[in-house]
Order: structure tokens, then C-alpha cells, then sequence
């Protein structure tokens, strides 16, 4: 017995003499080691890549070199970083209310509906599915005077002058914004049915026999129980419109962000500063200054709505 | 306070009738449990008193009055649910208001009511707690306050105790029953467990299929089931059934031996002889009674008692022993039944034959 255990402990070597607690470390290590690399390489090494060239002046033609702060200070003299700026936040301030809204309501009522109810849910799906290059080509001719545009035909319809639309500085960016609500809506739907079935349905036979009325019930017990999933969609689409950039670029395809930059966004100026003009150190700041805003806004609204 | 009749009541799904029809009267004050396996139709039927489930056919009269096309709210019921039903995003005493809110009491009234129930129900230091850090058992009784706080003519409760453990259960059924016997209020209770049945009911309905097999007391129900339903599903363990045949006015068991018949056995060839398990025992012999033996295949000490199992003619029967005998295993083992403890069953409709 004790021979055969000091042979087994001679031939098996490290591993063998490891205890199972040690086995199980190196185990757990093993299998995070590939994500973690991956990790590491992919994504962390990147961004402090991008933090990096943001205080350089490289243009791909000149090697970079160390500049401090003033693509910073150069960003903050643009109007049109300003301009952006405030596009940007009209995106988020419009885009997320409205399309929370929507689809809280078409949720809400979905939930009730037996008759065909996946298809009913597959076909509010079916925009989040599709490729938004043809989107915004199905949604510029919408927009089109008529005859071609749906729209500009109904109004006509009701004697309501021609809208210009994609072509006026004061409604590009609302009838941009429109697809990408439009888009994103299957995704929020499905996300609010789930909630709404988690729910369990004896907490609304309960109120039923408490005598609460159906408004009641959704502000008392429907919408504090749907935190949750209102957190989550929030500070997601959130960060979807912050960062919205495939809807306008294939919308107005001559003058991406256009008419004016009206319509143009963070994420956009950012593309065309390194891929249209090479200021690749330029436009790293602008990556930082993005991020810094989508940290805050993440922040605040989790602080504001985790806690009552 | 309030009686409830029933009259007639279906309940069909499409198709599917899931309630055929059934009567039932209960009168004010009254503690009344619906038993039977899953599918038997009792929470529906409780579903239709409490206004949440439609009804297909037949009536409902609480207090006298037709309530049918009630709201649930207009029946002046409560209702506790099976996972409790109490909101995890609001306080103990937000909860038990939950049940005042369509009370026209002022703001400090609906608060000293409240104050009063948790009293009760023992939950003072808990109100302003949140659901999710209580226990089961107070869960329960936050669920039990809010349903008491509107002084409601009636309590519906839906298998309120099958979440908890075996000791809650054990003590949260004392605490209803001692609830009910202050409080007075007429109560439905919907459960599964036959013994939760027969400790609380003031009457015990047992159902199966959507049909009423029988209504009475607890003891009733134990001396005398109408069917062989009915005798397996009261008392535990279950009763033993021994088919037998009937000849000459004796009653041939297959197990071997013979019992005597009743006039009304006459038109029945085949019957089931019952004997429960604790009248079964190794002990006495009575020469009119039952005897069985086989070997011992099953021994379940209980302490005050001990279950013998005994293979029997292809059959498993069960048998009780005094607490201190233990037979062995592998044993054989001869057990006895007086006379007067028998229960008789005809094999082909499986209902009770004249009394023994």
C-alpha cells in the first residue's frame, strides 16, 4: 500500500502531487487565459492606443509625435465639434424617450394579444434584422418629393405643402432619427415582453381582487417591477443613439451628416477626420472625448435609476 | 361573513370541460377545504368564487347574491395566493395596504388598521422591511394581512402552504386555523395534501376530474368514503385493498381466507375489501376478522408506531406495528383486522357497499 503510493507520487510528478483545490486554479486559469488574451489584444491594448495618439500629431504621413493637449484644445475651439456636440445629444434626447415610449406601448398591448403573437413580434423584429445601408435607401424615398415619396404624397393628400425633409436643416435630423427609432424597436420590444413575463401573473390577480384599476396597476405594479429591464434598455439605447452613425451615413450618401452637418454626429466626425482628412491623432481625441461622454451618461443613469 | 353557494357550476375551456356541474353550500363561519389531485378542477372552482375565471355555466351566490358577472372587487373577497403574491418593490405595511385600496378610510385610519393586523399576525417589527428580506412563513403572513386588513366577507386560499418546508407548513396551518376560529370569517381553502384537509377543514370537499365525490366532515370522510377514490386519497398511509369474490354469503379474498358478506353483496360478485394500515396490526386476533401473512419487505419506523410492508399474494399491504415491536426484514408475519374496521367496495363501480 504505502509502496505503491510512493511510486505513484515518484511517476507522477508536479501535477500529481498538487492538492484538488490547486488543480482546479490552474483549470480555471487555463480556460480564462483565452478570453482574457484575447481581451488584452483586441480590445484594452486599442483603447489605450487611442488614448495614446489622441495627445500626438499623427496624419499616417509623419510618424507621431507628442503634442499635450492641443487636439484637445483644437476641439473645443471647432464650431463644428459644437455643432456635433449638440446633434449628438439631440439623437440621445429625442431617440431615447420616444423610442422607449413606443415600444413600451407596443409591448404592453403585444403581451395581451394571443392571436398570432410570434408573428406579430417576429414581424416588429424583422427592421432590427435588416441592414441599415438599405434602410436608409427604402427611407429616402419615403422622404422624396411625389410622386415618389409615400410620405410627401399623403400629406399632399390631406392639402399639406410638400416637407422638404432630408433637405432642410431644421427636419434632416428628426427625419433621420425616425428609421433609427424605427430600426431599433423589435430589439426593445422583445426586451419589454420578457420583462412583462417575468412578471408573475398572480401579482396582477392579486390586484384585480384588491380592487386596483387597470392604471393603477401599471403604475403601481407593472412599471416598479419593469425597473429592471428600464434601466437595462435605457442606458442601451442610450449609448445606441450616442453613438449613431450607419443611419445618417447611408441616408444622405452626397453629404454624409449633411445638409450642413445638421444631421451629423459625433461618431461621424470622427470618421471623416481620420478617413477623410488623416488627422488620425485629431480624431483620437475626439474617440476619448466620446467615450467620456458615454461613461458619464452610462453613470449617471444607473446611479439615477438603481436607487429610488 | 357571508355563505356561498354554488349551484350547477361549469367551467369549459374550448372543448374542455375542466368542471362538471357541481353543487356546494357553505354557510357563514364555515372553514371548508377543497382536496383532490392536480387537474381535479378545485383551484378553478375557487378561481370562479374569487371572480378571476370566468364562468361557463351554473351560478354563484354569495351572501344570497348572484355574483356571475361580478368584478372580482365587487365581491368583497380575498384571496391568498400559493407564491404569496405580495409586491417585492414595497414595504410590509405598503403590501398589507395593498388590500385597503379601494377603502374610502382616511390616510391615518388605513395606518392604524394596518398597525392592527400586523399586530395580529405578529409582523410589527417587520413593516417597514422589504419582502425580500423575510422568511417563507412571514411572507405567508404578510400575504395572510393583507387579505385580513379589508375585514372581507370571505378568505379564498389557493394551496397557500405548498411552498413551505414541512415544520412551517405544520405550524402556519396551526396559525390560520386559530386565525380563523377568532376571526370567524367563512373560508375556502384549496389544497392537495389530504392531511392539511383533515387537520383544518370544518368540512372536507374531496374532488376529482371536476366532480364532487363526496362533502363532510373529516372524520365522516375517514369512517365512511362513498368510493374507493375517495378511501385511498383520506388517511396515510393509504388504505389496502384485497379483491375478493362473493360466494354462499362469504367473501372469498384471493389472498386466502374468507370474511362475511352483507345482504347488499348479493348482486355484487366481485368486491374490494379496505383495511387501513393502522388497524392492521400483528397483535390480537379476532376469529370473524381479516388475516393476512406474508413476508416483511418494508420496515418504516416512525417511533410512536412502526409501518410494516408484508408481500401478500402479489400485493404490497401495508400494516402497523407498536412502536417498540420492529419485525424484521425477510420476517414472516401474520397481521389482523377486526371485523368492524373493514370497508367494503364494489370492484366494478368502485363505490362504498352498505355499511359495515
Amino acid at each position: 500500500m504505502s509502496v505503491a503510493a510512493h511510486r505513484e507520487a515518484a511517476t507522477g510528478g508536479l501535477w500529481s502531487r498538487m492538492s484538488l483545490g490547486q488543480k482546479q486554479l490552474i483549470w480555471a486559469w487555463g480556460f480564462l487565459a483565452v478570453p482574457l488574451l484575447f481581451y488584452v489584444v483586441i480590445r484594452f491594448w486599442p483603447t489605450f492606443q487611442a488614448f495614446y495618439l489622441s495627445v500626438t500629431d499623427w496624419t499616417i504621413t509623419k510618424p507621431a509625435a507628442f503634442v499635450g493637449l492641443q487636439n484637445y484644445k483644437r476641439l473645443l475651439a471647432d464650431p463644428l465639434f459644437w455643432q456635433v456636440f449638440r446633434n449628438t445629444f439631440l439623437y440621445l434626447i429625442l431617440g431615447t424617450p420616444i423610442s422607449l415610449l413606443i415600444s413600451f406601448v407596443v409591448a404592453y398591448y403585444l403581451d395581451r394579444v394571443r392571436f398570432m403573437h410570434s408573428f406579430i413580434r417576429a414581424l416588429y423584429f424583422l427592421p432590427f434584422l435588416t441592414t441599415a445601408a438599405a434602410m436608409a435607401w427604402v427611407w429616402r424615398w419615403f422622404y422624396q418629393p411625389v410622386p415618389i415619396g409615400v410620405i410627401n404624397d399623403m400629406l399632399s393628400g390631406f392639402g399639406i405643402p410638400q416637407q422638404p425633409f432630408l433637405r432642410s436643416t431644421s427636419q434632416a435630423l428628426p427625419a433621420v432619427l425616425a428609421p433609427a427609432i424605427w430600426a431599433g424597436l423589435g430589439f426593445q420590444i422583445i426586451i419589454f415582453l420578457a420583462g412583462l413575463r417575468a412578471i408573475p401573473i398572480t401579482y396582477y390577480e392579486a390586484a384585480r381582487i384588491d380592487g386596483l384599476s387597470e392604471g393603477a396597476i401599471l403604475r403601481k405594479i407593472t412599471l416598479p417591477l419593469l425597473k429592471p429591464t428600464l434601466v437595462f434598455l435605457v442606458v442601451f439605447s442610450s449609448i445606441g443613439f450616442l453613438r449613431i452613425f450607419d443611419q445618417v451615413y447611408n441616408i444622405n450618401t452626397n453629404d454624409p451628416g449633411g445638409p450642413l452637418n445638421a444631421t451629423k454626429p459625433l461618431v461621424l466626425m470622427i470618421y471623416q477626420t481620420a478617413f477623410s482628412s488623416y488627422e488620425m491623432g485629431y480624431a483620437a481625441a475626439q474617440t476619448v472625448v466620446l467615450f467620456l461622454i458615454l461613461l458619464m451618461i452610462s453613470l449617471v443613469q444607473l446611479r439615477l435609476m438603481s436607487d429610488r | 361573513m357571508a355563505t356561498i353557494e354554488i349551484d350547477r357550476l361549469v367551467k369549459a375551456y374550448g372543448r374542455t370541460t375542466v368542471v362538471h356541474g357541481i353543487d356546494l353550500a357553505i354557510q357563514d363561519g364555515e372553514f371548508v377545504v377543497l382536496v383532490g389531485p392536480s387537474g381535479c378542477g378545485k383551484s378553478t372552482t375557487l378561481r370562479m368564487i374569487a371572480g378571476l375565471e370566468e364562468i361557463t355555466g351554473g351560478q354563484i351566490r354569495i351572501d344570497g347574491r348572484v355574483v356571475n358577472d361580478l368584478q372580482p372587487k365587487e365581491r368583497n373577497i380575498a384571496m391568498v395566493f400559493q407564491n404569496y403574491a405580495i409586491y417585492p418593490h414595497v414595504t410590509v405595511a405598503d403590501n398589507i395596504a395593498f388590500g385597503l385600496y379601494r377603502s374610502k378610510l382616511s390616510k391615518s385610519q388605513k395606518r392604524a388598521r394596518v398597525a392592527q393586523v400586523a399586530e395580529t399576525l405578529g409582523l410589527t417589527h417587520l413593516l417597514e422591511r422589504r419582502p425580500s428580506a423575510l422568511s417563507g412563513g412571514q411572507r405567508q403572513r404578510v400575504a395572510i394581512g393583507r387579505a385580513m386588513v379589508r375585514d372581507p366577507s370571505a378568505f379564498l386560499f389557493d394551496e397557500p402552504l405548498s411552498n413551505l418546508d414541512a415544520q412551517l407548513r405544520t405550524q402556519m396551518r396551526i396559525e390560520i386555523k386559530r386565525l380563523h376560529h377568532r376571526l370567524g370569517t367563512t373560508s375556502v381553502f384549496v389544497t392537495h395534501d389530504q392531511v392539511e384537509a383533515m387537520t383544518m377543514a370544518d368540512r372536507i370537499v374531496v374532488m376529482r376530474e371536476g366532480r364532487i365525490l363526496q362533502v363532510g366532515s373529516p372524520l365522516e370522510l375517514y369512517e365512511s368514503p362513498v368510493d374507493v377514490f375517495t378511501a385511498r386519497f383520506i388517511g396515510s398511509p393509504t388504505m389496502n385493498l384485497l379483491p375478493g369474490a362473493v360466494r354462499n354469503n362469504r367473501i372469498e379474498l384471493s389472498a386466502g381466507g374468507s370474511l362475511p358478506a352483507t345482504a347488499t353483496m348479493a348482486t355484487t360478485p366481485e368486491v374490494l375489501v379496505g383495511v387501513r394500515p393502522q388497524d392492521l396490526m400483528p397483535t390480537g386476533s379476532d376469529a370473524a376478522g381479516l388475516t393476512l401473512s406474508g413476508a416483511v419487505v418494508v420496515v418504516e419506523t416512525l417511533g410512536s408506531e412502526t409501518l410494516v410492508h408484508i408481500e401478500n399474494d402479489g400485493q404490497t399491504i401495508i400494516g402497523s406495528a407498536p412502536g417498540r415491536l420492529i419485525p424484521k426484514v425477510g420476517e414472516h408475519l401474520t397481521l389482523h383486522a377486526p371485523v368492524d374496521r373493514l370497508y367494503y367496495f364494489d370492484k366494478a363501480t368502485e363505490k362504498a357497499l352498505a355499511a359495515r
